[in-house]
């Protein structure tokens, strides 16, 4: 007696989860996570899908960058943990697109359907061929931020017309650093060697691989080797704060105001407010980028298999990247669409930013983003390209390496990183 | 009846008594030791998983890396650096503590705040005191006509904020464990050497010392796994975050650093775990030379 009265306890607990997880059951809600990094500015548009979808439930797991999609990899390798919509940046995509069955297929929920929403290269990017491994959201079009007082300091035009006529392209950005370095010489010109580095090659069709094999092109590739030394360069002369993005160290010197230009992604101008804060309002100003245009960044939105809802959490990921959303998020967080329709809006265009003295960040980041030529990233990109960074950090870090050697080194370092 | 309850009781229980310790041990220690070995014997992506048998492939290949060399020396180094003088130190603070002090377990328990502290908040913390543009110590130095050091940007400036947080947050408990053991020194052998006219100095190295041999060792050996396996401090010092490599030139990056690295940014998990095995060895090796040594040291006593 006393031994049945333990099995039915036992297969009794045993089926309360089970129970706990049947969609059917009355006043159970569907509760769905999705894991973003930084700032997505989801928070209000969560809050009006659980309003409008009463049995569904959103629960936002926000992190850092590199915690986010280091964290992916561990779920993904143990089945376990991943958010059941995932924000995955376009870095790390080619990563991630390797290992897409892991993933659940968005074509399968009529996600081809969408394809015209998005900049033709937006969707590419987050495609392999039929596969649709995740849905755009926002895109990083090149802009240049300046401090308007500093140049008005070191004796050069301020107007953000005449500021980009005086930079249309990185040589001419180069030379204005000399004559602002002249001026000033107690004030940086770049935040970052790799800051102009990056933006640099993000403005050429190919960099570190071929388009065409996708074979390592680095060491002979033009495009990356002018980059390395017009940045190197001015790393050499000490016209750099040798600030790293996302660093206390960046923070800090926006703060102090110890540099005066950066190529930014849309999505910067809110961590140079924030880092700003009001002292610096006015300060900043936004014109077109040396080059014209250029993309860096941008996020997609992916469903994992292991999630417990993925037709829920495809119709999240679906709502959330909708025109209508995106327009909402720029508007708000300034966070950019990329989505022609959306960034094309006259109320996006006409859009303007009074913390960068009235820029009209909608038409800039517009104009950049209808000159963008998509770039080609290899699948092995993330383990080349951290060691050119490096290269430049070792040229800031003033280790006597010339640039000649830092560029050397730093192709020795890929090519042995590929075996 | 009862006699044979009585001996499967006695033969039995013991066993179910430390049953849950072995059944952790099996699921914490031995498996993921032994399922790590034989990862490192293959091509294995973190995502993708098994990618073929390679055989001993992963481990000849880190013994001609000269990243993993440069990992080991950096880990030694700052380990070295470290460690000399956090021992002296907490000999020092133990002899002071073992002392009689006005409010002895005040300060006591005190000693142990830093360890207590979390090692992210102390990394945040040294962060800025190191900081290049707006550290303290920078500020410090700058009364003495120094100019501002880059403190990540150098080999040995790097190692030595390192170190420094290593220092900050063992001393004490270092100190805590010597200062027990010293308390039961026996207090005769203290009277003997006053009445034969020994000198503080001599007292505390010649009987004081001797005498807490147990808990040197032990510290000596605990210290030098936990060195061997240095990862918070140096990789929350890095600007570039837990994406960084410690610093532009290696310059400070660990060894278990260069595992996350291998096995985490570029989803190695074959090669990773194979550097995990050597790091094992290696402290291993290490702990034995320590136990050793301090055998030596105590029978010739």
């Amino acid at each position: 007696m006393r031994q049945i009265v333990r099995r039915t306890a036992i297969a009794v607990a045993a089926l309360i989860p089970l129970a706990a997880c049947s969609p059917g059951d009355a006043g159970e809600k569907t509760k769905l996570t999705i894991a973003t990094f930084g700032e997505f500015g989801y928070a209000p548009l969560i809050a009006e899908y659980e309003k409008l979808h009463p049995d569904i439930t959103v629960q936002n797991r926000v992190t850092d960058f590199d915690t986010h999609h280091k964290g992916l990899a561990t779920q993904l390798a143990t089945g376990h943990g991943a958010a059941d919509v995932v924000a995955i940046e376009e870095q790390y995509i080619p990563q991630y697109r390797k290992a897409a069955d892991k993933f659940v297929d968005l074509a399968g929920y009529g996600a081809r359907d969408l394809e015209r929403q998005w900049a033709p290269w937006k969707w590419a990017q987050g495609t392999n061929g039929a596969f649709v491994l995740g849905l755009g959201t926002d895109m990083g079009s090149l802009a240049l931020c300046y401090r308007r007082d500093l140049f008005q300091d070191a004796g050069l035009p301020a107007d953000r017309d005449e500021v980009a006529k005086l930079l249309p392209d990185w040589a001419a950005y180069a030379a204005t650093a000399e004559r602002f370095t002249a001026k000033t010489p107690g004030v940086k010109f770049a935040d970052s060697a790799g800051t102009v580095y990056t933006a640099m090659l993000n403005q050429s069709p190919e960099n570190y691989f071929s388009q065409r094999d996708d074979s390592f092109i680095a060491d002979r590739n033009p495009s990356v080797r002018n980059a390395f030394f017009l940045a190197g360069g001015i790393a050499a002369k000490g016209q750099t704060a040798a600030a790293t993005t996302f660093t206390q160290a960046w923070n800090v010197a926006i703060k102090q105001g110890s540099f005066a230009t950066v190529a930014c992604p849309a999505w910067m101008l809110s961590q140079i407010k924030e880092a700003g804060g009001d002292a610096n309002r006015g300060k900043w100003d936004v014109t077109t980028v040396p080059g014209k245009s250029g993309n860096q960044g941008g996020s997609f939105l992916t469903v994992p298999k292991q999630g417990q809802h993925p037709k829920e959490a495809y119709e999240l990921a679906r709502w959330l990247t909708a025109p209508e959303q995106q327009k909402k998020l720029f508007l708000s967080d300034g966070i950019l669409p990329s989505e022609p329709a959306v960034y094309e809006d006259p109320e996006v265009v006409a859009h303007t930013d009074p913390y960068f003295g009235d820029a009209p960040t909608g038409r800039i980041f517009a104009a950049s983003a209808d000159q963008l030529r998509p770039n080609y990233r290899g699948l092995r990109d993330a383990d080349v390209r951290p060691e050119f960074g490096r290269a430049l950090g070792r040229i800031e870090d003033k280790t006597d390496q010339s640039v000649d050697q830092a560029w050397a080194e730093a192709v020795q370092q890929a090519q042995a990183a590929l075996k | 009846m009862q006699h044979r309850l009585a001996r499967f009781d006695r033969k039995v229980t013991p066993l179910l008594l430390v049953a849950p310790f072995f059944a952790l041990f099996v699921v914490f220690g031995a498996f993921p030791l032994l399922y790590t070995a034989w990862v490192s014997l293959h091509d294995w992506n973190l995502l993708e998983g098994d990618q073929g048998h390679l055989g001993l492939a992963n481990y000849g290949d880190l013994l001609t890396d000269p990243r993993f060399y440069n990992a080991l020396a950096n880990t030694v180094g700052i380990f070295l650096l470290a460690a000399v003088p956090e021992f002296l130190l907490a000999l020092g603070i133990a002899a002071l503590l073992d002392r009689p002090l006005r409010a002895a377990t005040w300060w006591r328990t005190g000693i142990l705040l830093p360890n207590v502290v979390s090692v992210v908040a102390i990394g945040l913390v040294f962060g800025q005191l190191f900081s290049r543009d707006y550290g303290v110590v920078n500020e410090v130095l700058g009364w003495f006509g120094v100019e501002p050091v880059n403190w990540q940007a150098k080999t040995w400036t790097s190692h030595f904020a390192v170190a420094s947080m290593v220092l900050w947050r063992w001393t004490g408990y270092n100190a805590l464990i010597y200062l027990a053991a010293m308390q039961a020194v026996p207090g005769d052998l203290y009277e003997a050497a006053a009445l034969d006219g020994a000198s503080r100095w001599r007292t505390f190295w010649s009987i004081t010392v001797p005498g807490i041999r147990p808990a040197l060792a032990f510290t000596a050996i605990a210290g030098t796994v936990n060195g061997l396996q240095l990862f918070a401090e140096p990789q929350l010092f890095d600007a570039g975050g837990s994406g960084g490599t410690g610093g532009n030139d290696r310059q400070f990056q660990t060894l278990v650093m260069y595992l996350y690295e291998k096995g985490f940014t570029h989803f190695d998990a074959g090669y990773a775990a194979a550097l995990t095995w050597v790091l094992f060895v290696i402290s291993a090796l290490f702990a034995l030379v320590n136990y050793r040594l301090v055998r030596r040291f105590v029978r010739s006593a």
